[in-house]
């Protein structure tokens, strides 16, 4: 009885190691004004071509950041 | 993002007390080709595989994978987010309008006489 127990000790734990992050970092709804922006770093460019440093939602602090979110570049949308 | 273009020195003060940034899922190269063409004077980020979109709620699942969708958040100088256009409807020019209300109520200019 043992083993099948552990087996499923092992199991239940390594689904929660896959959902807690999934839960903690995607939303379905858009934040909600008062909500602490999540800092994040991406790989950043200008027209003048490609930032040798990633940008930081924390750098800016201090400033007022708008984020823009659009579907593709070279489209309209 | 034309239009961002088109109003950055009214909307935006030409980046002077307040950071636009675009977001997509294009790559940073793409995205600098793409601003260097159609001359775009602010920033851009690439957000492979939409993770920031996910986190702010800002995405939408297609065929090919996930796509950063037109949401914009206004994030205030202590990093809370202070207005929200879900979606952020590019063709409509109200959507300017009250985001240029919003952005002069969380950073008022610096410029204008205090009452």
């Amino acid at each position: 009885m043992r083993a099948p127990l552990f087996v499923l000790w092992a199991a239940a734990l390594a689904s929660l190691a896959v959902a807690v992050p999934a839960l903690g970092q995607e939303r379905d709804q858009p934040l909600e004004v008062g909500a602490m922006a999540p800092d994040f770093e991406i790989p950043a460019a200008t027209r003048y071509g490609v930032l040798r440093d990633p940008v930081r939602l924390s750098d800016y602090r201090g400033k007022t950041v708008v984020l823009a979110f659009f579907f593709r570049a070279r489209t309209r949308g | 993002m034309h239009a961002y273009r088109d109003q950055y020195a009214q909307l935006f003060r030409n980046g002077r007390d307040i950071v636009l940034v675009a977001i997509s899922t294009d790559t940073a190269e793409d995205l600098a080709s793409w601003a260097r063409d159609d001359e775009f004077p602010f920033l851009f980020g690439s957000d492979a595989g939409a993770a920031v979109g996910k986190r702010y709620g800002a995405f939408v699942d297609r065929a090919s994978g996930p796509l950063d969708n037109r949401t914009l958040f206004v994030v205030d100088g202590e990093g809370r987010v202070a207005y929200v256009a879900a979606p952020f409807r590019e063709i409509d020019p109200t959507a300017y309008e009250e985001l240029g209300e919003a952005l002069k109520r969380i950073a008022p200019p610096a410029d204008e006489p205090a009452n």
